[in-house]
């Protein structure tokens, strides 16, 4: 038999929102539903503050991510184009996310996201994006390359961890630093396009997208890596649900110790683990480097790959909560320019708001409990009532 | 007024797929020890919980001192002057122990006046009072993390004096304490008797309560049974009430049929981490249809002996032979699959990962091979198959069947879990350490009847365990155990327990 809470009497809104928040299975959707709605409350509010009308800052955001029209479009730009470059950048975020998922779920915190994104770019820039190979040989070598360069920076912060006790997140700052440095090195001295100061434009055929597509009047760059990414959340959440390799990760990051009672390997679950967490680190990289940005700013760690914690976080951990977190946080940052440019606030906004949202999904708990108290509080209430 | 300082009156509380207390009214007078005595996941700690407010009842009410009381915090059962000791502690491990004492009522005092700060001194000064004056010695500036278990629950108790509590509860108290260390406790539990304190004391032993309470209630899968008057009762009748059914102390044992020699130890050293020899040229060898019981007080290498069998540490020298084969380098995986089980001691910590749901913690030592798995791919229904098994041949309770979380199940049937998982395994060489502490009578039973069942099959079991009685009444073979030496290996017949005893204190050889 079931233990049946007892619900809010009467049916109003709030009543609901508490029910929902408070309940088993609906409060995992329901608390970031309520963090979302309480984040804009407060960006609105902090807008205000800075004399700005939020009503114009939030439909800025979705204008400048492809999910409402602009009222002018320059030559060859659309609502689509927007959209599809809003798809090109959530992209590698989602892939990131997916490595810090994979992390998390074994225990360990891949914070050197991006560092791993930036040492695959630049090699699939350097090897594959200068060659003059074709289409169809360079694009699966861009995700080839993506794939081991990420693999195996991930082994080795495995490794460290397993062979040495090195904390992982230790060890992945010093490679964020090493690669970032040596990186810039290989740039300033052989790749770096003279006007831009970046490293040069890797070629069309290399990139994870399709350009020069027209559709009436405009413009359009075909993401590939979404693809990518839509896969990896399939492919992530089949590894861990369903795989033998993935419920010893998990045993791992659960409890170590048990695992390696219950004969577990724990060594190979580590190394295989951070192995794996960089693979899609690598792929994030390509996408992002070779496929949205094309070109490499020397000295410069990609801040989506810090990004790509939050969005795990929000998401809860899970593949597929990343999809909605990630959608969720890429509107924020990547609608921030058009909605700085419109509104005439910083475009840094974007981040604060980013921040709040975490702050408040971090409460979850804290608002689970909140909800029960008021529910207990009003059926008390009711009973009392009741009784007169 | 009432004759009863506490009263709890027709106290429902359910949990997702269980009723953990059906319609419980009880009365507790002032400066009495009552007992709660339960089996298992009876409702025992969910209905003290309760009175100290860490859940609230879905129906009925609670009175203290007379009067009507809603607790929805321990906070407001601390107002009320109600402390409780959890099964599980709850300390900070790297604050000291006069800090853990006053954590959450700080005595705050003012430098100049105006700049506030914790007033330590004066704190410890208060502390080492109540340690006096109620015989709980600690020293007040150590880290908690770098005493003892029986010094932890002394914080405990003297964080529930620091807060002046008058109604003490303690959540089987002694479950994690050594023979000795129970002996301490219950005379400190008389004493605060003695000082007009109100004692409740959930247990399942038996002879605690004969020993200490004054009147004791029983609780039956969630219901109260009976209310008896210590002194007017037996322990035979208290077991029956709490079980349900005629209870068997002394379990029937057949005469021993040995096979051939299944575990040889041979000169095995084992150094711990501070470059000292906790276990020291033991040998020993076991026979199938044999149980070889270690002996020893707490902390005298037996453990290490266990664990260096299972693969978990490396022995310093020695070797490890199963079936005639040299084992000793070989993987903790590897010796599994060449049939060894191991019911480790920290069953929280080594033998089950809470997180995961009851099946996947019966599986966790095969779930990569048929039927679990098939290339590398999971197959649930294979796990779920096997849990519903287990849960049924071993009684193990759960809110929700093989689905449920492992950390929600009461202690005792996360034991019973680890004792399914190991005997199902069906190895020939099996290593149970303390496999019934924590357990009530009718589970020790039933897990003593088991391990004598696999012995008749003709495997070989090797036994660690604390309690004397234990050993005594299983073991074919015992081996005291004392600072890491062997002192004696004899067939069990030819000891009596004073000897036994007399060996695990050295004092003998
Ligand atoms: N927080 C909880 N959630 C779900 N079930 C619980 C919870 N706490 C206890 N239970 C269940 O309620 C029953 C009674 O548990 P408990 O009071 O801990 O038993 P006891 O202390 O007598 O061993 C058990 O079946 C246990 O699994
Ligand atoms: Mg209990």
């Amino acid at each position: 038999m079931n233990a049946k809470k007892e619900r809010v009497p009467g049916n109003g809104l709030g009543g609901r929102i508490i029910n929902a928040l408070d309940d088993d299975r609906l409060s995992q959707f329901a608390i970031p539903v309520v963090s979302i709605i309480l984040t804009i409350l407060a960006a609105a509010a902090l807008l205000l503050v800075l004399g700005k009308n939020p009503a114009t800052a939030m439909t800025g955001f979705l204008r400048g991510s492809g999910f409402m029209m602009k009222p002018i479009y320059g030559g060859g730009q659309s609502m689509l184009t927007d959209f599809l470059s809003f798809l090109g950048i959530l992209a590698p975020m989602l892939l990131a996310a997916l490595g810090i998922i994979i992390g998390m779920k074994s225990g360990m915190f891949n914070i050197g996201m991006a560092g791993q994104m930036l040492a695959a770019g630049f090699i699939a820039t350097v090897f594959v994006g200068y060659s003059g190979l074709n289409a169809y040989l360079a694009k699966p070598l861009v995700i080839l390359l993506g794939i081991l360069t990420g693999g195996l920076i991930g082994a080795i912060i495995g490794f460290l961890k397993y062979r040495f006790n090195i904390h992982e997140v230790v060890s992945s700052i010093m490679f964020n630093y090493i690669i970032s440095y040596i990186v810039a090195f290989f740039i300033n001295t052989y790749y770096k396009d003279i006007i831009t100061r970046s490293s040069r434009v890797c070629s069309a055929a290399s990139r994870l997208s399709i350009t020069g597509v027209t559709w009436g009047t405009s413009k359009l760059t075909l993401p590939l890596g979404i693809i990518l990414a839509l896969a990896g959340v399939f492919l992530v959440k089949f590894l861990l649900d369903r795989t033998v390799v993935g419920f010893e990760m998990k045993a791992v990051g659960l409890n170590r110790d048990c695992a390696k009672y219950a004969g577990v390997n724990v060594g190979k679950s580590i190394i295989l683990a951070m192995a794996l967490s960089g693979v899609f680190g690598g792929l994030a990289g390509v996408t992002y480097y070779v496929g949205y940005f094309n070109s490499i700013v020397p000295k410069e760690l990609a801040s989506l790959g810090y990004d790509s914690i939050a969005v795990a976080l929000l998401g809860n951990i899970s593949p597929i909560g990343a999809i909605f977190s990630s959608i969720l946080i890429t509107i924020f940052q990547k609608g921030s320019i058009y909605m700085s440019s419109t509104v005439g606030v910083p475009k840094e906004i974007a981040s604060v708001i980013t921040g709040i949202l975490l702050l408040f999904s971090a409460c979850g708990t804290y608002m689970r409990y909140l909800a029960r108290r008021q529910r207990e509080r009003l059926a008390d209430k009711a009973k009392k009532e009741g009784v007169q | 007024m009432s004759e009863y300082i506490v009263e709890m009156r027709h106290i429902t509380k359910r949990f997702p797929g269980i009723v953990a207390n059906d319609d419980i009214s009880i009365g507790i007078k002032k400066g009495e020890i009552f007992a709660f005595l339960g089996e298992n996941g009876a409702g025992k700690s969910t209905l003290m919980s309760m009175l100290f407010g860490m859940y609230e009842p879905d129906e009925g009410e609670i009175l203290v001192r007379g009067e009507k009381v809603k607790l929805s915090s321990s906070n407001e059962a601390a107002a009320l002057n109600i402390g409780m000791v959890h099964q599980h502690f709850k300390l900070v491990d790297n604050y000291t122990i006069a800090e853990n004492i006053i954590l959450g009522i700080e005595p705050i005092k003012k430098i100049g006046g105006f700049i506030p700060y914790v007033d330590c001194k004066g704190a410890q000064e208060k502390i080492r009072e109540l340690s006096k004056a109620y015989g709980l010695e600690v020293d007040p500036c150590q880290i908690v993390e770098t005493v003892n278990v029986s010094i932890q629950q002394r914080v405990e108790i003297l964080k529930m004096l620091y807060r002046e509590a008058e109604i003490l509860i303690f959540d089987e108290p002694t479950a994690v304490l050594t023979p000795q260390e129970i002996q301490y406790l219950l005379d400190i539990m008389e004493e605060l008797r003695n000082k007009g304190k109100t004692i409740i004391l959930i247990t399942h032993k038996l002879e605690e309560i004969k020993r200490i309470a004054d009147r004791c209630a029983i609780l039956r899968r969630g219901k109260l049974v009976k209310v008896l008057n210590v002194n007017e009762t037996t322990t035979q009748e208290m077991a029956n009430l709490m079980v349900g059914r005629e209870v068997v102390f002394e379990q029937e044992k057949s005469p021993a049929n040995f096979g051939e020699v299944l575990l040889e130890v041979e000169d095995l050293t084992v150094r711990n981490e501070d470059k000292f020899d906790v276990v020291k040229n033991v040998n020993f060898s076991i026979r199938r249809g044999e149980i070889f019981a270690i002996a020893g007080v707490s902390g005298n290498g037996q453990i290490e002996i266990a664990d260096a069998i299972a693969g978990l540490i490396k022995p310093q020298k020695g070797a490890i032979k199963l079936k005639g084969k040299d084992i000793t380098d070989e993987s903790i995986r590897r010796r599994t699959e060449d049939g060894m089980s191991y019911i480790p001691e920290d069953r929280q910590r080594l033998g089950v990962i809470l997180d995961f749901s009851l099946e996947d913690n019966l599986a966790i030592k095969r779930y990569y091979r048929e039927p679990f798995s098939q290339k590398g791919i999971l197959k649930r229904e294979g796990f779920q198959k096997f849990a519903e098994e287990l849960i049924d041949r071993y009684d193990i309770r759960s809110g929700q069947g093989a689905k449920t979380t492992t950390r929600s199940m009461s202690g005792g049937n996360q034991q019973k879990a680890i004792v399914a998982r190991e005997i199902s395994l069906e190895s020939d060489l099996m290593i149970f350490v303390q496999p019934t502490r924590g357990l009530d009578i009718g589970a020790i039973e039933n897990i003593q009847k088991h391990i004598l069942r696999e012995r008749d099959k003709g495997k070989a079991v090797l036994l660690i365990s604390l309690e004397l009685d234990e050993v005594m009444s299983l073991a074919d073979t015992i081996g005291v155990i004392y600072n890491g030496e062997l002192q004696k290996i004899s067939p069990a017949e030819e000891l009596t327990t004073n000897q036994v005893g007399e060996y695990m204190m050295g004092v003998k050889s």
